[in-house]
């Protein structure tokens, strides 16, 4: 039983990795812009059709297609931000709600005219593959997914607190005013961090498609966890993200096997009582009036 | 002395004919035109699109209760919907109840889970709260799925056509359009009658600065939670009429998010907060969509969408304030030259 | 004593920006609120209109104990404040930033309506009912604040800075509103800097420094008192 219960921990944890990257951006972009991309999940979806088409017409290996997928999404990020996020940072949070609705809407449809709603997967000689670690099965391609998640997360650590231009992020998802008295130049940062946001999201979409399937309404599916992993984390707490990434993995991995039918509820039930008991979430302190902690 | 008089009598005549509010005879002008429109054409397509639009229109309207005048955004509307639709539904398919009742045994259930939802939901400010709404819808879709032994789960429930008055199925779409008509009238009046009462202005106080408009004694958390009930209450209605109408309901289509959003953007495009935009964005929106879903069939499936989304993203860009307020803003200007020719003309005068 | 404030404190964090602050106010006369920036005026008036609740402490409006309740509930019970920086609300006409006031009073939107008109012919806004509060001028969007709360018909209304940003005429007409307000019955608190101003129109002054009472008396009094003028040296303070 022990056994048992540890695989599925341990799959639990490995997707969890997964959900931490794609939340990671989410809650850095709030962070710094107090801005909820509702399209986050879009570029999700974006992200997993570019790694499926380079693989389904260049053979190219999703995972060397990381490297491409993560370009071009890092620069949907700055487009995006530009041309929609931009114009409305200034009007009312309701108008930055539905620029954000609207382009989902919009990618989505999108998606579904061109590419259809038939679901498409990458399958290559390794993504079903298994690991036997001691008595654990592991999939290979989400180990991978796990690995590459941890990596960039502690690279992205790396960068926030030790590079210049990482510091001066957070000092404007801490204190817009401040930062903006020392030099910084907020349009920039918020533009390039609008970029890194979505350029994570281009790094889970490609370790993703040999997970999982892509379909144009993909990104609903996982930008709904996104949202429950970041508002557990703490809106604009990148360790928060990455921890409530892992365990939302665990919560979703125990409910499946416990209580298979009701696994979709489990999370969106821990979402509303986050939401409602502590909105700030296990970490967050960044946002907490906008939370209605007064 | 005596032209100070006639100044102040002429401002005085101007307060009294401005009182008889514009926004009835532009009402009454629509009650005229959308009847003769149902009684006139038999084309079952127009009719079709009429009466999605009232339909849109007063769904939205009912939204725009509290996402426009009370400036809460929720995105989770479908929940009302939904459960207007299923509650009526199921009444009259294991109980023979008439869908009119079960209609408002609908709205009182939407009305007290709003209650439950809303209270503690009001504390989460912006896009939090709309979060929440959205995972509400969410978890009533799942539970409308899982309750398989109620709801037949993702088979969905058919409305069974047994055409009668009390049992709101009609033969002829025109019934239906004059049904969906009063409703939308219904909307339009209740909206009216929000904007110029205490609790309009102070939802608008709210929206404005809450700190303010509680040192004015106004019990914010109160107002937000009237406006979502009514809102809810009125959304439920939507849900029956769309059972009654479309015949068939299933949890995705009714819980659906996109529908929640359309709502919401609807009245955005019209114009958040104001008693006509949601009704213009209607008569804008359906249309376009309807016709683009017509014409187009499978191969371009999801381009009104692509419409709606882009057309959403413009508006909050450059017209935020929506179709409506901009109208009003340009009518605004014309009358007012009225007036100060008025005053002039009295001052003019011995 | 129609305002009785016992022992309030109210600490921030480390930071005690009220201690034990205890005073009575009698019906219809006028309290000014003085002393240097930071001192605690603004955090007093947001304790007594039910902003922040004290730590220790108690209000007392008309007797009863009200630092319990919330702040909409006490302008409810007859005692209203302005900002220290002007909220209008911004989108709406002043008419209806009024109304929004006068409708705690009033039974249905007719009376409210009348009763702004009153109250905005009593600080001098008559003519300007629709325009939007937006565009209006800094000695205006203070009137409006004053129409606004005395909408609610008061008992008790407190004034934070209401004259800050007057030029010499302005001022001169502002002092005129708050003596009429006292005129009509209402009680008043007033925090202002500008102290020949406040020094001629109230009857009794209190002063707070570094959040405790450190003078209280009527005017002549409190200017010749020796720590009043020690907490100001150095301040500029105005002579209007």
């Amino acid at each position: 039983m022990a056994a048992v219960l540890a695989q599925v921990a341990v799959s639990g944890l490995l997707l969890g990795g997964v959900y931490a990257l794609i939340s990671i951006g989410l809650t850095l972009i709030f962070g710094v812009m107090r801005v909820v991309n509702f399209a986050h999940g879009e570029f999700l979806m974006i992200a997993m059709y570019a790694t499926f088409w380079l693989f389904q017409l260049y053979g190219l290996d999703p995972y060397v297609s990381i490297f491409i997928v993560t370009a071009l999404l890092f620069l949907a990020g700055l487009l995006t931000q530009a041309t929609i996020v931009r114009p409305v940072l200034r009007g009312s949070p309701a108008m930055q709600i539905f620029a954000t609705v609207g382009l989902s809407i919009v990618l989505q449809n999108a998606a579904l005219i061109v590419w259809k709603g038939d679901y498409r997967s990458v399958d290559t000689a390794y993504s079903r593959a298994v690991l036997s670690i001691g008595p654990l099965q592991v999939g290979v391609s989400r180990l991978t997914a796990f690995v590459v998640a941890l990596a960039i997360t502690i690279a992205l650590f790396y960068f926030l607190k030790k590079t210049y231009l990482g510091k001066a992020i957070r000092c404007v998802a801490q204190d817009k005013t401040a930062a903006l008295l020392m030099g910084v130049n907020i349009s920039r940062i918020n533009l390039i961090t609008f970029g890194i946001g979505t350029a994570l999201v281009g790094v889970a979409g490609a370790v993703l498609m040999p997970i999982y399937p892509v379909f144009p309404t993909v990104g609903t599916y996982f930008v709904l966890i996104a949202f429950v992993v970041v508002v557990l984390g703490g809106m604009g707490n990148v360790t928060g993200a990455f921890l409530g990434g892992l365990i939302i993995g665990l919560v979703e991995a125990f409910s499946g096997f416990y209580v298979p039918a009701l696994k979709e509820a489990i999370y969106f039930v821990v979402f509303i009582l986050v939401l409602l008991i502590r909105p700030t979430g296990l970490f967050g302190v960044v946002g907490a009036e906008e939370v209605g902690l007064k | 002395m005596i032209a100070k008089e006639r100044e102040i009598l002429g401002e005085r005549l101007e307060g009294k004919r401005a009182r008889i509010d514009p926004s009835l005879y532009v009402l009454a002008a629509l009650i005229v035109v959308a009847a003769a429109f149902t009684l006139v054409v038999k084309d079952k397509f127009y009719l079709h699109v009429l009466i999605m639009i009232m339909f849109y229109a007063a769904a939205s309207s009912a939204w725009n209760i509290i996402g426009g005048f009370g400036g809460q955004l929720s995105l989770g509307h479908a929940a009302f919907y939904g459960i207007g639709a299923y509650t009526s539904t199921l009444l009259f398919i294991n109980f023979g109840i008439s869908p009119w009742i079960g209609m408002l045994a609908g709205g009182a259930i939407s009305v007290i889970i709003a209650a439950i939802i809303g209270y503690p939901s009001f504390r989460l400010r912006g896009p939090f709260f709309t979060l929440v709404t959205i995972a509400f819808a969410v978890v009533l879709r799942i539970l409308a799925v899982s309750a398989q032994d109620i709801t037949k789960g993702s088979i969905g429930l058919s409305v069974p056509f047994r055409p009668s008055p009390q049992n709101f199925i009609f033969r002829d779409l025109s019934t239906y359009a004059l049904v969906a008509l009063g409703f939308m009238v219904i909307m339009i009046l209740v909206s009216m009658w929000i904007e110029r009462s205490r609790v309009g202005y102070y939802l608008a106080a709210v929206r404005e600065d809450e700190d303010a408009a509680q040192a004015l004694g106004v019990n914010t958390t109160r107002y937000k939670l009237i406006a979502l009930l009514v809102s809810a209450f009125f959304t439920s209605l939507a849900g029956t009429f769309y059972a009654q109408y479309i015949a068939y309901i299933e949890p995705y289509g009714v819980f659906a998010l996109d529908f929640s959003v359309l709502l919401a953007m609807i009245a955005i495009i019209g114009g958040m907060g104001t008693v006509w935009g949601p009704v213009a964005g209607a008569f804008i929106v359906t249309p376009l969509g309807e016709f683009l879903r017509a014409n187009l069939g499978g191969g371009l499936q999801g381009l009104d969408l692509v419409v709606y989304g882009t057309v959403l993203i413009l508006m909050v860009i450059l017209l935020p304030g929506g179709v409506v307020p901009s109208i009003a803003e340009r009518l605004k200007r014309g009358p007012k030259r009225k007036t100060a020719g008025a005053t002039a003309a009295a001052k003019e005068a011995p | 004593m129609i305002l009785k404030v016992e022992g309030v404190t109210k600490t921030f964090g480390g930071l005690a920006a009220l201690k034990g602050v205890s005073f009575e106010v009698a019906e219809g006369t006028i309290l000014g609120l003085i002393g240097p920036n930071g001192a605690g005026k603004t955090t007093l008036f947001n304790v007594i209109s039910g902003f922040y609740g004290p730590d220790k402490g108690d209000v007392l409006f008309a007797g009863e104990p009200v630092s319990y309740l919330k702040a909409y509930e006490i302008c409810h019970r007859g005692l209203t404040r302005t900002f220290q920086v002007a909220k209008p609300f911004g989108n709406l006409t002043v008419i209806q930033n009024v109304m929004v006031g006068s409708f705690l009073r009033a039974s249905n939107p007719g009376q409210a309506r009348a009763q702004a008109m009153e109250a905005m012919e009593f600080v001098g806004l008559a003519g300007q009912e629709d325009k939007v509060a937006r565009s209006l001028t800094i000695s205006d969007r203070k009137r409006l604040e004053v129409a606004r709360a005395l909408a609610t018909r008061p008992r008790v209304l407190l004034l934070d800075e209401v004259m800050a940003g007057l030029n010499p005429t302005e001022l001169v007409e502002m002092l005129d509103i708050i003596k009429r307000i006292r005129q009509s019955g209402v009680t008043l608190i007033v925090i202002e800097h500008i102290m020949a101003a406040i020094m001629n129109v109230s009857e009794q002054i209190l002063v707070l420094h570094h959040g405790e009472k450190i003078a209280e008396g009527p005017p002549q009094e409190v200017a010749r008192d020796k720590r009043v003028i020690e907490a100001y040296l150095g301040e500029e303070y105005l002579l209007a």
